[in-house]
């Protein structure tokens, strides 16, 4: 108790000393914690994004249609497949895709585009198509010869909603397939090259004319736990068997998600030059701090005060000061978290050009805001983090100083 | 014993077949100026098989136009190949599409020759090079090199050519990496007056090597007396009947 008076009295006596090393650590735990939900929040909505607007978290394909994407490797009882995979806990929605290729063609002009068969209503669940939607109508399980189709191709192709183009394909018995369509809506998921080349159409009527039924390149699964995908993934693959493959967004996303990881990675690094700074900053400071104090010590180990209750003044005044600072910096942090949580930064007028057009060079999605990620255990273990850091860097400090006996402390200029 | 050498030189110089000569006696051998056949295209693949049947009308390299006669929900597509522009009729939809160069190596009518092949037919004689490779006793083996500015899909093909009546048996086409990637069987020769033509063309994928698309040649006329008026867009529709 004897210990806790002195410290406090010392850290009130030089207050000016103490704020600025609680300034100085609590700016650090804050920018620390709000760069990290930074780095978080961006990653993850880039994965999100990535994830969500098509691909979708799993997605099961005949084993061999990844090297041979032909149709002669498809999922040919697709139903049975469903069923099999909508009977697993912690799957979600359950979704057949039909990914073809067709000549889409209006009076003026004919472009090449994916040409896919999906079950709108389940659709809406695994992707963000539906979401996508900017003008007209997104499908409907009745629809007959009615496209959904990315707005850029739709600029191409000189349409609008309400207008009619046709299209020309090879239906999934290797038949030739043409029908007429009318635009009943246009999507723009703001990943470019996706809005430039694609079209959908409802599954039922897309079986008619491309001899399709029961049949599907891909079943896409919605988790009810992304954090349960691996387990799930290995779940479903053994429910479905060898003749067919389960993927989750880590496999089919692998490129995305190794650039986060070396993203992270670089992250950790300049995290660590962070960390190498702030223990210097303050273990430099509480070296200056102490060593000014060497006389006062010295006269406290003359009157009997022991190396280890100096030691534990020190540390309980590193502590005190390590806990207020840590406290308000991670306070700080938290609340700047949860804010661009929920209010993203904007950088879209931060560069030089316009975001959809630099975001087309790297076929990426052109999302403009940057979200922080609150994560309250994360952000109580960054503030754990930091007082060790705090109580570390006044550790050498203290060692040094009780090498000095009394006399020589005392002595000391 | 000079002029015996001179003799040999000289008798040399004179049989010695160059392969762009090689080349020209093959095209002689199945293409005409003026061209009708009645084709029969099997498609196989690893769930089937599938049979059309098609009429063919061509004038020299730069011009064909072939109708669909079979099977019934494809009676009277038609397409038209001018130089490398195709268009195509579709029956049920009542357009005319010209194919874009972005669906040049889409499959044609569900087999495994692509639309480029339809298209750019002529362009091996413009497009490449012919090397003579090797020789047998038997055949010729001469290998076509892109030329420099040529805009092609494959980075080699190897053509194999029967020596006496300069028949193909066999051309093997690869990729930019030189890797295989399908081979065209030349077979059932028949002669029509001084024109060997191998009737039957099997076209196996490597990568697919459960398919297989087979064309055969059920009926040729060399000398067909056609309309020019067939080789237009207009034919498109008017012939599709």
């Amino acid at each position: 108790m004897i210990l806790l008076k002195m410290a406090l009295r010392e850290l009130m006596t030089h207050k000016k000393r103490s704020f600025v090393t609680l300034l100085l650590s609590a700016f650090s735990t804050g920018l620390f914690i709000f760069a990290n939900a930074i780095s978080d929040g961006s990653h993850n909505q880039l994965i999100r994004s990535s994830v969500e607007v098509y691909p979708g978290y799993m997605q099961v394909t005949n084993r061999a249609f990844e090297d041979n994407p032909g149709f002669d490797n498809l999922i040919f009882d697709a139903e049975k497949v469903k069923q099999e995979l909508a009977g697993i806990k912690g799957i979600g929605t359950v979704a057949e895709r039909f990914e073809s290729y067709a000549l889409y063609s209006t009076d003026e002009q004919s472009i090449g585009g994916m040409f896919t068969a999906i079950e709108p209503e389940n659709e809406a669940n695994v992707s963000r198509l539906r979401r996508s939607l900017v003008e007209g109508e997104y499908l409907s399980s009745d629809d007959t010869n009615a496209l959904y189709l990315g707005v850029e191709l739709a600029k191409r192709l000189g349409v609008g909603v309400g207008d009619k183009l046709s299209f020309i394909s090879t239906g999934a018995d290797y038949s030739f397939a043409a029908d007429n369509l009318v635009v009943k809506g246009l999507f723009k998921t703001k990943l470019y090259e996706f809005d430039n080349g694609s079209g959908f159409v409802n599954k039922r009527y897309f079986d008619e004319v491309m001899r399709s039924g029961n049949i599907a390149t891909h079943i896409i699964i919605n988790p009810l736990d992304v954090q349960q995908i691996d387990a799930l993934t290995r779940t479903a693959q053994q429910v479905v068997g060898k003749e067919f493959e389960v993927k989750n967004y880590k496999t089919t996303l692998e490129d995305l998600i190794l650039a986060m990881e070396i993203d992270t990675i670089f992250g950790y690094i300049t995290l660590g030059i962070f960390f190498i700074v702030i223990f210097f900053v303050i273990g430099i400071f509480a070296f200056l701090s102490v060593y000014a104090r060497i006389r006062q010590i010295g006269v406290l180990r003359a009157i009997g005060t022991t190396p280890r209750q100096v030691v534990g003044m020190l540390l309980i005044e590193a502590l005190i000061l390590g806990i207020l600072s840590v406290g308000a910096g991670g306070a700080a942090g938290a609340y700047a978290s949860n804010h661009y949580e929920k209010h993203p930064i904007e950088f879209g007028s931060l560069i030089d050009m316009d975001p959809e057009e630099y975001y087309k060079q790297y076929n990426m999605v052109a999302d403009v805001n940057l979200p922080a990620e609150f994560n309250p255990p994360k952000i109580m273990a960054e503030m754990l983090i930091m007082l060790l850091l705090n109580l570390l860097s006044v550790v050498y400090p203290i060692v040094m100083i009780n090498r000095f006996t009394p006399t020589e402390a005392i002595r000391y200029v | 014993m000079r002029t015996l050498f001179l003799l040999l030189l000289f008798s040399a110089s004179v049989w010695a077949v160059t392969p762009d000569a090689i080349i020209k006696k093959v095209e002689h051998n199945i293409q005409s100026d003026s061209g009708y056949s009645k084709i029969t295209m099997s498609v196989t693949t690893a769930r089937g098989e599938r049979t059309m049947k098609m009429e063919s009308w061509n004038r020299g390299h730069e011009k064909s136009f072939i109708k669909v006669l079979y099977p019934k929900q494809d009676r009277g597509i038609t397409f038209l190949k001018v130089e490398s522009t195709m268009w195509q009729y579709v029956p049920k939809i009542e357009k005319t599409i010209k194919i874009p160069s972005s669906m040049m190596m889409q499959s044609w009518m569900g087999s495994d020759f692509t639309n480029d092949d339809m298209a750019k037919e002529s362009s091996i004689v413009d497009d490449y090079n012919p090397q003579l490779t090797a020789e047998d006793a038997k055949k010729y083996t001469v290998t076509l090199l892109p030329k420099e500015d040529a805009a092609v899909v494959w980075g080699k093909i190897v053509m194999e050519v029967e020596k006496e009546h300069y028949i193909p048996l066999r051309a093997i086409y690869y990729d930019e990496d030189g890797v295989q990637q399908r081979i065209l069987t030349y077979s059932g020769v028949k002669v029509y007056a001084d024109r060997y033509l191998p009737t039957v063309m099997t076209l196996v994928p490597q990568d697919k090597k459960s398919n297989k698309t087979v064309v055969t040649m059920d009926e040729v006329d060399f000398n067909a007396v056609i309309d020019d008026a067939r080789f237009t867009k207009n034919a498109l529709v008017r012939y599709s009947q």
